[in-house]
């Protein structure tokens, strides 16, 4: 059981002592090497997992069965249609910025790679443990907003630029919300550091004791990945795709590893703060990582193929007039809570 | 209350999650066809008395037949028997022509072709071919 759970801190610590010296810059940049691999792995991953999954559940909710031709009850049809964007053509348009426009899908996709890269898989398990984690998670993740608009800039035509704009409009509003949902957690646990916060769920996850900036995290969460209902940047009525619209081939499957992976980073972010990380009974910890991480993914999916896509200004209203709101009032609570909580223990 | 409606959602898309889905599978599985389903015809030919009936019971002029005299039985025996399945509406009209009951509607439904021309089809050949198979 504690094997099984350490397994891959055996399995680093196995690489380490094949180094003369464990703790030389060698053996630290094989480890960053490896680590990084594992965090592209886990994109790559869970992009083709979750294509297939989004599909899944699309069908079972309008009691389909979903892809159902290649391989097992489907499960191979990701890899086809990975494979088939491997063959198309790969166009820019005539009047695009080329530079931005070729650019702009790899930020997208190196995004990710970034945010992922500080999530603590387990005890001891963030591939970088950083002491400004959510600091630094956020910060990074704000940037998408450009990559967005650099697409929709660069690709030349109304509809990109159209959702690029969305996107900034969209992100910058539910950023606000997001990061302060956050705050509350970080007030509890005096920490920045994901590590940390993970160790303070030992007794009881934070979902409980902020269950309002929970809510308040996956709205503006999947606002912040622009997943239906809050989809209007590639609304493909309005919009036909937003900045994705003049993509083709793997510049568009590069879009779609990184919205996939934005996705899996703000679930893992959401079970690492509310919902205890890696702390479980029974289970070794990364499994239990994983199972969190999965159920809110299922969640962003349930709700994707429930809900109609929400209005351009009631998309404003709910941010500013709501969230925003909500989440001050929440910070203000746990406030008044540490304070009365410090008054009684006599701290 | 404000978000019941939300959860009402949630719910009843879970509902349809875990139930039963209604696709068919259908090159594995073949679908269970209502009783009065009219798709193909089909020929018996040795009940057939080439009365022409059929033809002229025809609103769109599908169907083209030749008999002749068999010496020994003195009977008439079909020689051809054509339809233009492209133009054809399943109406039924021509079984209920017939008088022996050798034309009938059946329910093959896996009539697509390729080209135009294999939508005319000889009927005595069909039905010595599903003789064959059965």
């Amino acid at each position: 059981m504690q094997t099984l759970n350490n397994l891959f801190l055996i399995i680093a610590h196995f690489i380490r002592s094949l180094f003369a010296d464990p703790q030389s810059v060698w053996a630290n940049l094989t480890m960053d090497v490896i680590n990084f691999i594992i965090v592209v792995v886990i994109i790559v991953l869970a992009a083709l997992i979750l294509i297939l999954l989004e599909r899944k559940v699309a069908g079972w909710t309008s009691m389909r069965t979903g892809p159902n031709r290649l391989g097992p009850r489907g499960w191979f049809q990701t890899i086809a249609d990975a494979l088939k964007l491997m063959g198309k053509e790969d166009v820019t348009p005539a009047g695009a910025d080329k530079i931005i426009f070729k650019i702009a899908p790899m930020i997208i996709f190196s995004l990710p790679m970034m945010t992922l890269a500080v999530i603590p898989y387990g005890n001891h398990m963030a591939p970088i443990d950083l002491d400004l984690g959510i600091f630094y998670f956020l910060a990074v993740s704000a940037i998408s907003t450009l990559a967005f608009l650099m697409a929709g800039w660069g690709s030349n035509n109304k509809y990109s630029l159209l959702g690029g704009m969305r996107a900034v409009a969209q992100m910058i509003s539910y950023e606000i919300p997001l990061l302060f949902s956050l705050l509350g957690v970080i007030m509890i646990t005096q920490s920045f550091n994901l590590g940390d916060i993970v160790k303070a769920q030992h007794t009881i996850p934070f979902i409980v004791l902020q269950p309002l900036a929970f809510v308040i995290y996956i709205i503006a969460g999947i606002a912040e990945v622009n997943r239906a209902p809050f989809d209007l940047v590639e609304a493909d009525q309005e919009v036909v795709a937003g900045p994705f619209t003049e993509y083709t081939g793997l510049r568009w499957g590069l879009f779609f590893l990184g919205e996939y992976g934005n996705m899996t980073a703000v679930s893992a972010l959401a079970a690492t703060v509310f919902l205890g990380g890696w702390q479980g009974p029974f289970l070794p910890g990364w499994v239990w990582f994983w199972m969190k991480v999965g159920v809110i993914i299922f969640f962003m999916m349930w709700v994707r193929w429930t809900f109609p896509r929400i209005r351009v200004d009631h998309l404003m209203h709910l941010a500013w007039k709501v969230l925003l709101p909500l989440s001050i009032l929440n910070i203000f609570l746990t406030g008044l809570g540490i304070f009365i909580y410090r008054l009684v223990m006599g701290g | 209350m404000f978000g019941k409606g939300l959860f009402q959602g949630l719910g009843i898309t879970f509902k349809r999650m875990v139930g039963p889905n209604i696709t068919e599978f259908y090159p594995e599985q073949k679908p269970v066809l209502p009783s009065r389903v009219r798709s193909s015809m089909g020929l018996q030919r040795e009940k057939c008395i080439c009365c022409n009936m059929c033809a002229m019971a025809c609103p769109n002029g599908v169907i083209k037949l030749t008999g002749e005299k068999d010496e020994e039985s003195k009977k008439r025996v079909l020689k051809s028997y054509h339809m233009d399945l492209g133009r054809c509406l399943f109406c039924g009209l021509c079984t209920e022509a017939c008088p022996t009951k050798a034309l009938t509607v059946t329910q093959e439904y896996e009539n697509a072709v390729f080209e135009a021309d294999d939508m005319k089809w000889d009927m005595i050949a069909r039905a010595e071919r599903k003789g064959k198979e059965g």
